[in-house]
């Protein structure tokens, strides 16, 4: 046994850990080829199931098949996998911030299932966020299993979300791109590289086995100068709809969870709703891929009034599945409720100015596509790349750039923080590397605290003190109780000076008559923020830290600028 | 001591016998408990390499209304002031980050109140993957309160094993109870586990504080389980052998803590323990 072990170590250590750079590439790869194939698992049984329930759509009870659907996934996340409910991608975004990219491995199938269930009774919700939440979950554990660091964890849940978003829309640079933007937040070579191989390996394995999968067809637009204003009004547009969008999905999934009922009853409520909906609008059940082909090819058939409700319905309908006990994501609803907007704005223009000589329809539900996507996330490269490529419009990407970038913009203006980092920046616990909070929440108080300090007795006279600081080096020294060893004060070698210089004083003053009680304390269990502003607060160069009214150590601030410098040019440094 | 062990309360009977070990515990090695009331059925422990969801079952949010009070009255009747511990992140809404800043954890045999796992024999999975990933020692409780009058290392000689051992005289230190020591001879003589001791510079320490090493052929297994104080606290570790060999020959800690009634200290692969 121990031989092998040997045999194992050299050629693990030797080879395989020749090189990080090599290994986060092997590791990325395979990564990406996990996730691709989670996510092609996911769209294949989509639409099997979705091509068998399709017969009876039309019947009277069908709407209560998303109720059916939802109530089954709340019951599986909460009883089963035990996991919340939602599209899960905060949690990555939360892991990766803060626990070095940290995720269960439960979380590698158990969104996948659940928003299954969800998306394919007619949930109207997309499967691209669980494909990131599984392939994310996928990176970590090949992580954990190589025992790597949290850095090179963190790139490797970038390369699972990477690989699962090229291989569900076939677009691998949309995979690479939304990975470092939206997910891990810094663009360094160290993280570019294996990503991008996991993308291609994820889209790879897409099309081996889905060689005919094309999400959109190609459709030739000609834009021209005389679309540049149309573009500007509709990233307008896109962006006040991208907000509308992010705070009903916030507002309709704030009433579920004030209501008392149990998830699989919100389930239950909020399944029946959509349903009820889908029968006289089908295209808010499911993710509508179909329906965005039809706008993109110019053959969608619904009039001007009609697409304004669509848009709303499709928006409450998301709402009412993400925040009633649902799951899925909201990537296919923000493309279709984009493309919407887009063909909404296109009639209403052509109404107003039938011969104003702009581009067709199509190329207007793929501005109104990559202007929902860059609002509600954000995220304007991920939504100008993941419109390029699923829709192959390239001779578009100039008033894509255009209105991506004024809708991030202008919904970034009206609403700070995206709709995956919103609850996450509420909570403070949003932290991209490198900055103030990660950093001070990365250094561990055991590291900062100063425990070789002298505690003295309250009942100690101030002679035998004068002895114990001549053999020491600190100002601080902590006052204690006899019996209970309890911390009484602290004394300060500044505000003793006084007795020092009467000797007279020496045997009749007691350390309890001059230490300092009213000194404010840190905890253990504060965290390093609050104790620095305490510090600040309260002008203090260092500061006692008592627990369980035990004298533990002494936090100085100038102790803390050393750890907070080596951690900054650890967590920036560019390998 | 100023060490702290972090304690989820259960407000069942059964929840307050491991209460009673463990501010017993506390107690007598002069650490002092933390409580955590919890408030979901799930929480996550984040370890350096894993993050374990710990998964409760009902009877822990039993009447969440009398829950804090009970603790109080039973923290008060120990003469211990109550300290609660409440998460102050969150994984998802519904699933709280327990830290693991804690030096030690109270942990049933199992984390579920179905009476064929509270008894001896069962120990839960999720309790099993919180020894291995722990970066501090895990407090299995006996299944009803029982008091420790000393305590008993399991030494083989393996680097989970000196790990006990430092334990063992860590708690001796700061209990003054008496420490014994068991090893089972295996393949080496009983000179080995002495020079293994010597080798860590411990001798000194274990000639101080260790009443007694008793020692035991390789089939005296049963005997020494036997003849281990019944009401003495079992330091051991665990899991610190491959998985290959835990897979082909089971782990020791499985079948000690199946057969012996005592309170058990197991010390994981991953925890690190010193003298100070």
């Amino acid at each position: 046994m121990q031989t092998l072990k040997k045999i194992y170590r050299a050629i693990y250590y030797r080879f395989f850990r020749l090189d990080d750079r090599l290994l986060l590439i092997v590791a990325g790869s395979l990564a990406g080829i996990c996730s691709g194939l989670a996510a092609v698992a996911l769209r294949l049984s989509l639409e099997s199931v979705i091509e068998w329930l399709h017969p009876f759509r039309h019947y009277w009870w069908a709407f209560v098949l998303p109720a059916a659907g939802a109530l089954l996934s709340s019951l599986y996340l909460e009883k089963i996998s035990k996991e919340g409910a939602g599209h899960g991608v905060p949690e990555v975004i939360y892991a990766v911030s803060r626990y070095g990219g940290l995720i269960r491995l439960r979380s590698s199938y158990s969104r996948l299932i659940s928003s299954f269930l969800t998306i394919s009774s007619g949930g109207s919700a997309g499967p691209e966020a669980p494909v990131v939440m599984s392939g994310s979950a996928i990176g970590s554990n090949i992580a954990k299993l190589l025992v790597l660091n949290d850095r090179q964890r963190i790139t490797l849940v970038g390369c699972g979300t990477a690989g699962a978003i090229a291989s569900i829309f076939n677009a691998p640079i949309a995979g690479l791109v939304f990975s470092i933007e939206v997910l891990l937040g810094e663009w360094k070579f160290v993280n570019i590289i294996p990503i991008a191989i996991a993308a291609v390996a994820g889209a790879q394995i897409s099309q081996a086995i889905i060689p005919e999968q094309v999400l959109f067809n190609h459709q030739p637009f000609n834009t021209m100068a005389a679309d540049i204003l149309p573009c500007l009004c509709l990233a307008v547009l896109t962006a006040f709809t991208s907000v509308f969008f992010t705070k009903s999905l916030r507002k309709i999934g704030g009433f579920a969870k004030k209501s008392r009922l149990p998830l699989w009853g919100r389930a239950i409520i909020g399944g029946c709703l959509v349903g009820a909906i889908g029968i006289h609008m089908p295209l808010v059940l499911g993710e509508g891929y179909h329906f965005i082909q039809t706008m993109i090819s110019g053959s969608f058939s619904m009039g001007l009034f009609l697409t304004f409700v669509a848009i709303f319905a499709k928006i409450f309908a998301t709402a009412m599945t993400l925040g009633w006990g649902g799951s899925g994501g909201i990537f296919a609803p923000c493309l279709l409720i984009g493309s919407l907007t887009g063909v909404a704005f296109h009639k209403t223009l052509f109404f107003l100015l039938p011969s104003a000589g702009i581009a067709r329809e199509g190329a207007y539900a793929l501005l109104g596509m990559t202007g929902l996507i860059s609002g509600v996330m954000q995220a304007p490269l991920t939504g100008i790349f993941l419109i390029v490529e699923i829709t192959g419009g390239y001779e578009t990407i100039l008033p894509l750039i255009l209105v991506s970038s004024i809708s991030a913009t202008m919904s970034h203006y009206i609403e700070p923080a995206s709709f995956y980092l919103k609850d996450l920046i509420e909570k403070g616990q949003f932290m991209r590397p490198g900055t103030d909070a990660r950093i001070l929440s990365d250094l561990s108080l055991n590291e900062i605290i100063d425990t070789h300090y002298t505690k003295v007795s309250e009942n100690m006279v101030f002679r035998d003190f004068i002895e114990i600081i001549k053999l020491s080096h600190h100002n601080f020294f902590p006052v204690i109780e006899d019996k209970t060893g309890a911390y009484q004060g602290i004394i300060h070698i500044r505000t003793i000076r006084k007795y020092v210089l009467e000797p007279g004083m020496y045997d009749m003053v007691f350390l309890n008559q001059i230490m300092d009680t009213e000194v404010v304390t840190a905890s253990l269990e504060d965290d390093l923020g609050d104790v620095l502003d305490m510090m600040d607060l309260n002008n203090m160069d260092s500061i006692p830290v008592v627990e369980n009214d035990r004298f533990v150590g002494m936090i100085q601030k100038s102790r803390i600028l050393d750890l907070y410098r080596r951690e900054l040019i650890m967590q920036t440094h560019i390998q | 001591m100023n060490h702290k062990l972090l304690h989820i309360f259960r407000n069942t009977p059964f929840g307050r016998e491991t209460f009673l070990q463990s501010l017993y515990f506390c107690k007598t090695i002069q650490a002092y408990p933390v409580v955590y009331i919890p408030k979901n059925d799930k929480c996550l422990l984040y370890f350096s390499n894993d993050a374990v969801q710990v998964d409760l079952d009902h009877s822990y949010l039993n009447s969440p209304e009398t829950a804090k009070a009970h603790a109080q009255a039973l923290f008060e009747e120990a003469g211990i002031p109550p300290v609660f511990y409440e998460p102050k992140n969150f994984t998802a809404s519904t699933l709280p980050d327990v830290s693991t800043n804690f030096d030690y954890l109270c942990c049933p045999r199992s984390v579920s109140d179905r009476s064929s796992k509270i008894g001896l024999g069962h120990i839960g999975p999720k309790v099993r993957r919180i020894i291995k990933h722990a970066t501090f020692p895990v407090l299995i409780s006996s299944p009803v309160f029982k008091s420790w009058t000393g305590i008993s290392v399991f030494f083989g000689g393996s680097e989970n094993a000196v790990k006990a051992l430092t334990l063992g005289l860590k708690i001796a230190m700061a209990s003054g109870l008496p420490l014994n020591l068991y090893t089972l001879v295996e393949k080496n003589g009983e000179d080995y586990y002495r020079e293994v001791v010597q080798k860590r510079d411990m001798e000194p320490l274990v000639d101080k504080y260790v009443t007694n090493w008793h020692f035991y052929g390789n089939e005296a297994f049963d005997t020494m389980l036997y003849e281990v104080p019944h009401d003495s606290l079992i330091v051991l570790g665990a899991y610190g052998h491959g998985i290959i060999k835990e897979l082909l020959l089971g782990s020791k800690m499985e079948i000690i803590q199946s057969t012996v009634t005592n309170n058990l200290l197991i010390v994981g692969p991953n925890c690190t323990i010193s003298l100070q």
